[in-house]
């Protein structure tokens, strides 16, 4: 079993709403987003590319992309993070991470793993989202747990069920009559930072 | 205790017809050396570390976003330093049992001061990963759930032998002068200990330059350039520390053996800047993304610790090799510049391997992201990346004050002065 990502950038409106949806159901602390909506595009997000008319904008949305060959697991001194050795998530102990931010060092994907610089804050003086998620803590790294807390209980990651534009399917990439691995198989697709060898399990449809 | 009595064991390295009681009367004097001003000085370090100690619970209590660092330049001056220091580390070791293992002429009696500065800059090494660690209280941790396969943990299991190794090495030595430990013996641990100095670099290196996701550090040479690197500074750091303490009247030293440390010294750093040659090369040639790295070095952020680094080489070089110009005081300087120059190169390594990220499509930039970060990613990255905060800075004094109150005390209460 390996559980990934297929996300149709044709159908991505830049919305932001999985990147929020991730914020609130893991009751992320202020600053922290496990994911970002990308513009591919102008120098600053939410613009365009080219000069009107000719101008282009398409969106990836980035997370942790589960690699099925993960350069952060290879390098954490104390395996705090380490694969799912059944659905080959991507894992991170938050009472095991010793701070020493080896990982961010190795992973390729800039921006994806998160270091608690502070005690975590929050905006509202309550926690939200769901109470199983797993609490944060000051210094150690923390990243996109495709919402584990979730697949426990047989469900769907936030971003994928909160998607308006449902431009985001989740499932088992190992079984072929799963609606990601139709996907991957149908249409064509891109994988980022492909050359460096981690093999996320994350697709992009073009 | 006064100094003049110090001008009794003068030449008791080099004549070999000083007459034992003289060197017995050398050895007791050995561990009483230094006056007032010694003893201030190790006053004074002393409580800079304990300051330093205050400043990173400091840190640790109010959170390590007082530092510069953040998710997209997620190390800064600790593991700078932590380079750094493993680099200095190298040189009294190397220059101290390279001489033993081959059972060539050494460097007069100066190897047991350079074998403690060793001592000095390796716990300092360790320190700067320690306080740059978010959960210091989980260290013990490593020894628990050990991954063996991560490269930092090959560099704890390695710094930590060489330390030991080091100490063992410094006892080894002082016992064969009393004759209780045999010359094969001493050279069987001095062949270990080199062995572990140059694994020590490499596993270092390895830190960086195993993340294929950092253009400026994969590259295979790394490891080797940190070994020419480290035998830069550490020879570098020696000579210093030996014409200092022939100055002070801590030791005597014929001008020979600091010429030919000068003349070792201009060897490593030609070679070091041979590496950085082909290095750059090779990112330049194919003008494609590793022009990027040469970009930055040369005439972007990082131009001027580009330009110290090789400027200081070329004029350190030019004082080493010059008959002329192999002075004392020239050769203090020009070791000063070979370790200001390695600082810079580490300054380099370590923020131009965030300078430059593998995904930089704008998004959501928040406080958490990058310093610098109201200016928005491209304004990050338009000057340097990282620059460290106060906090860093007087951690970073605390770490170097604890390695000058270690290389004191031992000066003042170890028996290191020369006298077989």
């Amino acid at each position: 079993m390996r559980y990934g990502f297929a996300i149709d950038t044709k159908r991505c409106i830049g919305c932001h709403t999985c990147s929020t949806a991730c914020r609130i159901e893991n009751n992320l602390p202020n600053g922290v987003w496990w994911n970002r909506a990308l513009t591919e595009g102008g120098p600053e997000m939410d613009t365009p590319a080219g000069e009107f008319p000719d101008v282009t904008m398409t969106y990836l949305t980035v997370a942790c992309q589960h690699c099925d060959n993960p350069a952060c697991v290879k390098v954490c001194p104390v395996g705090a993070t380490y694969k799912d050795p059944e659905t080959g998530v991507v894992r991170q102990d938050y009472d095991k991470c010793i701070g020493c931010r080896m990982c961010m060092a190795a992973c390729p994907y800039t921006g994806v793993r998160s270091f608690n610089w502070e005690e975590p804050q929050h905006t509202i003086d309550f926690a939200v989202g769901d109470a199983d998620a797993a609490p944060h803590q000051k210094h150690v790294v923390e990243k996109c747990t495709m919402c584990w807390h979730r697949l426990a209980k047989g469900e769907e990651p936030m971003c994928v069920k909160t998607c308006l534009a449902r431009a985001r399917f989740w499932g088992d990439l190992d079984d072929p009559e799963s609606e990601v691995a139709t996907l991957v198989r149908e249409r064509s697709y891109k994988q980022l930072l492909a050359d460096e060898g981690t093999k996320p399990s994350v697709y992009y449809l073009v | 205790m006064t100094e003049l009595n110090n001008v009794a064991v003068a030449d008791d390295d080099f004549n070999p017809a000083a007459a034992p009681k003289a060197r017995e009367a050398a050895g007791a004097k050995a561990a009483a050396w230094g006056g007032k001003g010694l003893t201030a000085a190790i006053a004074v370090s002393g409580a800079i570390a304990v300051i330093g100690i205050a400043l990173w619970v400091v840190q640790l209590s109010g959170g390590m976003v007082q530092t510069a660092m953040r998710n997209l330049d997620s190390w800064g001056l600790y593991i700078t330093n932590f380079m750094f220091f493993v680099g200095l580390s190298a040189g009294g070791l190397i220059i101290s049992s390279v001489p033993k293992a081959f059972g060539i002429k050494g460097f007069g009696g100066i190897s047991k001061v350079a074998v403690w500065s060793s001592i000095a800059a390796t716990v300092c090494a360790i320190a700067f990963v320690v306080v740059d660690l978010g959960q210091p209280l989980r260290l013990w941790e490593l020894f628990a759930y050990s991954n063996l396969g991560s490269p930092l943990m090959w560099d704890i299991i390695v710094l930590g032998t060489y330390l030991i190794l080091s100490c063992v090495y410094l006892w080894a030595t002082l016992q064969n002068e009393r004759g209780k430990v045999s010359n094969t013996a001493l050279r069987v641990i001095s062949v270990v200990a080199l062995v572990c100095a140059v694994l020590v670099h490499s596993v270092t290196a390895w830190i960086f330059g195993l993340q294929q996701g950092r253009e400026m550090w994969h590259t295979a040479l790394l490891a080797p350039w940190f070994v020419s690197s480290a035998l830069v500074c550490g020879t570098a750091l020696v000579a210093i520390v030996v014409v200092a303490l022939r100055k002070a009247g801590y030791l005597e030293l014929d001008q020979a053996y600091v010429v030919k440390l000068a003349k070792l010294l201009g060897a490593f750093v030609v070679v070091d800047l041979y590496f950085f040659g082909c290095d750059l090369l090779t990112e330049a040639f194919p003008a494609a993304g590793g022009m990027a790295v040469v970009d930055m070095l040369v005439s972007g952020p990082l131009a001027p610790f580009f330009w110290v680094e090789i400027i200081g080489c070329v004029a350190c070089a030019v004082v080493c090799f010059t008959p002329s110009l192999r002075r004392p005081g020239l050769i203090v300087a020009a070791s000063a510049l070979a370790i200001a120059a390695i600082f810079c190169k580490r300054v380099q390594l370590l923020v131009g391997g965030f300078q430059l990220p593998t995904l930089d499509l704008p998004g959501p930039v928040t406080s958490m992201t990058v310093t610098g970060w109201e200016a928005g990613v491209a304004g990050a990255y338009e000057g340097m990346v990282y620059w460290p905060t106060m906090i860093e800075w007087g951690i970073t004094l605390g770490v170097i004050g604890l390695g000058a109150f270690i290389l004191l005390a031992g000066l003042k209460f170890l028996p290191l002065r020369p006298q077989d």
